[in-house]
């Protein structure tokens, strides 16, 4: 059974696996595994980009969504024609391009958002995971996998990946649909700031930075050469309180830092 | 569940091709992709690998090591994205398919004659094209080269080797025109300035010699030796995510990635946060545009103060200190370049830049880049460019560690039975070389610097300093030139235009002022030869369709270093020519051939003659054989046995700078140039050792100056994400990713300007906004971008978007916006480029100024537009 492995930290928003999905697509008829993909507006593999912080603590990533080849595919049971969508032997979904009807029950009830419903071809349409070309015997991976520059991007058997795997998550596990594309390093939310003495006008290196969350665990960083601390891998919408404290300097505490979104508290000065 | 019985997908393919598909051009480069063809037609395009036809063990892969991490190279090529969507650029709805008359531009005309009959010059840009036959086409181009050689001697024809293009060898753009005109006596030429790293070039060629067109060499084993010894890495305005990917692919990624493994720190300076430092950075320090000479100089000062400079190395490998340590602390002009200065030029905080100059000054610190970002591409580049060499002399240049890098342009481990790793690959022989020439050499008795055609146009005479000539010798930046030249020797003003792959509008000094030019009388025939019907070929009267790569025979090698092995392959047709073009080669064989020349013009030499050419002309027969490699159709070289005893860098000089001096006069670094005091004693815009250039009679765009009143943003301009210049502007998939372009409320896609929130509050700009940006010389229609990617203060465009007149020279639809960036050269002996960093406003676009261009323009709005691709050639065609 086949997976799909996407390394967030390794993706560097190319976006090659979006061109070249479309490369093997757009024009180009794989019927029945896929009729050609409309040349813009849809993504059977889409990548999406986050921008997180303010100037000049930002940091970007991007999450590259092929469809997830669910083992339990809301797809499949919502769909009207049996055996149109179908999972095959080695894992991967597929909507039999002669059998579907238009019907877009599937495209409502991927979860995921990662069926797209063609109006010229009265078809819905998504990522195959190149199925035609692992059958033809040529391939062993999808055209994402061979264009990743960076080898963000993985597939192959499950058992190959059990180490990745069991560090991994998948996109919204609550729902129970079991998809077959694991991701690592997922970022976490991030409180940023650089401490600075204002009379000196100098950086404080070593100033040390203690986080307390809501149930009172701490964490405890110190400013580094720039005068910059970083706290990574925070969880969403949690309230914090951090507390600066620097040898000859007045301690500073921030109360109710929450982390709806990234957090750059700026420059940040402490008096002596 | 039924078993249902389903039909197997037949995916076989009738061949593979192999084609460099990055976009660099002149006689090689990397994006080596294979092209799959079935039944004629490209089934797909997918990265090459190395060991198709090799043992992979064979190629001998390297490996460099740090703290526990690995970097080796991989199996397959890293072809950008763009070049894996060539598809769309050969099948883009943009291709010209037949050649093109303008309407109402008559070859029978009087020179400068207007209305029917006439030349109609005016109407250049304006006015549409009705197709010809190639006889028709090719017979007016010999007529018109026959009449200007007869009125005014053969320097009336100025050759352009425009801008960037494919990656051919024998059927390459860039200047086939220019070999026939030389064989007919002459004409004049455009030569290119380095318009991707000016900074070095006009400036660190008189601080460390002549290096590679100014850039640090000997350059061999720089990542070696940074990835082993530097503990921080500056990328001062480089983006290795976005410049590699149109010469040498993806593989910058792989070793930014490897170093943040290895524990190697990435501080990246910019205005914007850039492809790279998005995913790269661990510090993000945003200066504003051009403003990096004030910053530089504000380390030096703090590396005086607290004397954490390589002192006895600059005793023995520098002149000029104290010049500058006397500028530096104010001794010279009573103003210390103290980082609380440098902090209101450059709006970086007065404590970062102590922190910047201290981490610089501990570590073993190497600067990095991939050609110019903002910081050397802008007014007075050559400043930046200097300072740069003094900072990274001042901690001992050449030392394990030091270095200025390239980043895969150079420095990668060296291959085995390769002779040279430059671009323009010297090794071919003058037969395939000499068309390029025509970008890369001052080669035509009458020149004109590309920077400066407009001004020739418009005011002549002209008289500068250097031609800006790629390959020219740092001397040649003290030869005085005139345009014309004097009338004994032939010269004359240029009354005719050949020029391919054109995109001076949209990659140059203000294209408005171009487009001036272009329309002007004195400018008889403009012939036009390009694949697309864009930015200059609007402009042209006769337009020539040129082919692409997928459409020809050729050989092309990657001796560029980028790519992580090199190769060479035999690049078999792919498909026939779309419509009736023809590769820039043929279409210059068949104006030879109506000029009697065409014998002459090609040697009598078949395309396999010429590949055989380039096989001898490498010494490939020592690598293999001419039957194996024509069979095989690619040779991969083998990573060199010995290529870690490679000396990195500059390590010999840094070791022994007597016996290995530089190529300056002293053999050493001149912080202060001696040679650039004789020549130019009153340059005040680059004096002899850098300074900080706030304004000067060439460039007043500075936030002090009073045009920020009107103009209060500085626009940034760096290289393209979703092109090579001007190239694949057309690319669909590109242009539907969130930096691609903004889909408009009225269904046109808008070049992005990304602007700060703080900067698009007050002007009530959205995110989507159509809005325009404008300063005296033009407006330009884009689409906000309203994000944390950019500096307040600062917006950024990129340059090479097709130019789509509303108002030709007035203002531009399309994104182009170099059509408003500063006519003036580098400064004033620098015939480079200033096309970052210059004043501009913001605003909304109203609807007031909507009805008016509608109402008085309505042939601009009507134009067939393709919602993917965006303009189309048969907005251009008016059918007969």
């Amino acid at each position: 059974m086949k997976v799909f492995v996407i390394d967030v930290d390794l993706c560097v928003g190319c976006y090659a696996c979006q061109f070249v999905c479309k490369d093997e697509h757009v024009g180009n008829d794989w019927s029945p595994i896929a009729k050609p993909q409309p040349d813009t507006g849809q993504f059977w593999m889409r990548l999406d980009e986050y921008i997180r912080g303010t100037v000049p603590k930002v940091e970007m990533h991007y999450i590259a969504n092929p469809c997830y080849h669910c083992d339990e595919p809301p797809c499949l049971t919502a769909c009207p024609v049996e055996g149109c969508i179908y999972k095959r032997e080695d894992g991967l979904v597929i909507i039999d391009t002669e059998m579907c009807t238009g019907c877009k029950n599937c495209v409502d009830a991927c979860p995921y958002k990662a069926i797209y419903f063609n109006d010229d071809l009265n078809l819905a349409q998504k990522c195959t995971g190149c199925a035609h070309l692992l059958d033809g015997g040529e391939w062993t991976v999808p055209r994402c996998v061979d264009a990743c520059p960076t080898e963000a991007i993985k597939f192959g058997e499950e058992a190959d990946f059990a180490e990745e795997i069991a560090r991994a998550e998948v996109m919204k596990p609550e729902l129970g649909c079991k998809p077959r594309v694991y991701y690592l390093n997922i970022p976490k939310k991030f409180i940023a700031g650089t401490v600075y003495d204002p009379v000196e006008k100098e950086i404080i290196e070593g100033a040390v930075c203690t986080l307390t969350g809501p149930d009172g665990a701490t964490c405890t960083v110190t400013t580094d050469g720039f005068g910059d601390f970083w706290f990574r891998g925070l969880a969403d919408n949690t309230t914090y309180s951090l507390t600066i404290a620097a040898d000859g300097f007045a301690p500073k505490t921030f109360e109710g830092i929450t982390t709806e979104k990234d957090v750059n508290l700026g420059d940040i000065p402490l008096e002596r | 569940m039924a078993e249902v019985k389903r039909k197997k997908v037949d995916v076989s393919i009738d061949k593979t091709t192999i084609k460099n598909l990055a976009m660099g051009g002149l006689l090689g480069g990397g994006g080596e992709c294979f092209v799959d063809v079935k039944d004629g037609k490209v089934v797909r395009i997918r990265p090459f690998k190395y060991d198709w036809k090799y043992d992979w063990e064979s190629l001998r892969p390297w490996k460099i090591e740090r703290n526990g991490q690995v970097l080796t190279p991989l199996r397959k090529a890293l072809p950008a994205p763009f070049s894996l969507a060539y598809k769309k650029r050969t099948f883009s709805p943009n291709r010209i398919k037949y050649p093109l008359k303008r309407v109402d531009w008559d070859p029978n005309g009087a020179p400068g004659s207007v209305g029917p009959g006439g030349r109609n010059t005016q109407n250049r840009g304006k006015s549409k094209f009705v197709r010809i036959s190639w006889d028709e086409a090719t017979t007016i181009v010999a007529n018109e080269i026959r009449r200007i050689h007869k009125e005014y001697g053969p320097l009336a024809i100025l050759a352009q080797g425009d801008g960037h293009g494919e990656n051919k060898t024998i059927h390459t753009p860039h200047g086939h025109q220019a070999r026939l005109l030389d064989m007919m006596g002459g004409f004049t030429q455009q030569v290119r300035n380095p318009d991707s790293w000016e900074g070095w070039y006009w400036g660190a060629k008189h601080v460390w010699g002549q290096g590679f067109q100014g850039m640090m060499s000997p350059a061999a084993n720089l990542i070696k030796d940074i990835s082993e010894h530097s503990t921080l890495v500056l990328k001062w305005g480089c983006d290795e995510e976005t410049t590699p990917w149109g010469f040498t692919g993806m593989y910058a990624s792989r070793i930014s990635q490897f170093w943040t493994r290895a524990g190697i720190k990435q501080v990246y300076i910019c205005p914007d946060l850039n492809y790279a430092a998005a995913v790269h950075a661990d510090k993000w320090i945003p200066v504003l545009p051009n403003t990096d000479a004030a910053l530089q100089l504000a380390i030096i000062y703090v590396w005086l103060k607290e004397d954490t400079w390589d002192k006895e190395y600059v005793a023995t490998h520098a002149v000029g200190m104290d010049k500058v340590a006397a500028y530096v602390l104010g001794e010279e002009d009573g103003i210390p370049k103290t980082p609380e200065w440098a902090s209101k030029k450059c709006g970086v905080p007065e404590w970062t830049i102590k922190a910047l100059a201290r981490q610089f000054a501990k570590n073993t610190t190497s600067i990095i880049h991939y050609f110019g970002g903002s910081a050397f591409r802008g007014p007075y580049s050559h400043e930046p460019g200097r300072l740069e060499c003094i900072l990274l002399g001042m901690q001992g240049l050449g030392k394990p560690g030091v270095h200025q890098c390239q980043m895969t342009y150079f420095g990668m481990p060296r291959a085995e039975g390769l002779g040279s790793v430059r671009f323009f690959n010297p090794e071919l022989p003058e037969r395939l070389t000499k068309p390029c020439w025509t970008t890369v050499h001052a080669w035509g008795p009458q020149l004109i610097p590309k920077t400066l055609i407009q001004d020739a146009i418009l005011k002549p005479p002209l008289v500068f300093h250097g031609s800006g000539g790629q390959e020219s010798q740092t001397e040649e930046q003290f030869t005085r030139y005139t345009y014309p030249i004097p009338e004994e020797e032939g010269g004359t003003r240029i009354h005719m235009i050949w020029t391919d792959t054109p995109c001076r509008i949209t990659c140059w000094n203000h294209g408005n002022r171009t487009i001036e030019a272009f329309r002007d009388p004195s400018i008889e025939t403009i012939v036009a030869q390009h694949p697309w019907l864009e930015n200059e070929c609007l402009y042209a009267d006769i337009i020539l369709p040129a082919n692409t790569t997928l459409e020809v025979e050729d050989i092309v090698t990657t001796v560029r270093q980028g790519p992580h092995f090199a190769s060479v392959s035999i690049q078999e047709q792919a498909i026939q020519p779309i419509g009736e073009s023809k590769s820039d080669y043929e279409i210059v064989c068949a104006v030879a051939d109506k000029l009697g020349l065409l014998d002459k013009f090609t040697d009598g030499l078949s395309t396999r003659d010429l590949q055989k050419i380039v096989f001898d002309a490498m010494k490939m027969d020592k690598l293999t054989t001419w039957e194996e490699f024509y069979e095989k159709k690619t040779y991969v070289y083998k990573t060199a046995v010995d290529w870690e005893q490679d000396p990195p860098g500059l390590r010999k000089f840094y070791e022994d700078p007597k016996n290995n001096p530089l190529k300056t006069p002293s053999g050493l670094l001149e912080f202060y140039s001696e040679r650039l005091a004789q020549h130019f004693p009153c340059d005040n815009e680059r004096p002899p050792y850098p300074k900080w250039i706030e304004k000067g009679e060439t460039h007043d765009e500075s936030l002090s100056s009073e045009r920020a009143a009107m103009f209060p943003l500085l626009l940034m301009s760096n290289h393209p994400r979703w092109r090579t210049h001007a190239q694949g502007d057309d690319i669909s998939w590109a242009r539907e990713t969130p930096t691609g372009k903004v889909l408009g409320f009225d269904g046109y896609r808008y070049e992005p300007i990304w602007i700060h929130p703080s900067d698009a509050e007050p002007r009530g700009i959205k995110d989507g906004d159509i809005v325009k940006v404008f300063n005296e010389r033009g407006i330009v229609l884009v689409g906000a971008r309203v994000w944390e990617r950019i500096r307040p203060g600062v917006v950024y465009v990129d340059h090479g978007a097709r130019h789509d007149p509303i108002i030709p020279g007035k203002v531009d639809r399309g994104g182009a916006i170099n059509t408003i960036a500063p006519n003036g050269i580098t400064s004033k002996n620098c015939v480079g480029q200033a096309t970052s960093g210059y004043l501009v406003d913001v605003q909304k676009v109203t609807n007031e100024e909507w009805e008016t261009w509608r109402r008085d323009y309505p042939e601009a709005f009507a134009r067939d537009y393709d919602p993917g691709a965006g303009l189309r050639f048969d907005a251009w065609i008016e059918e007969r």
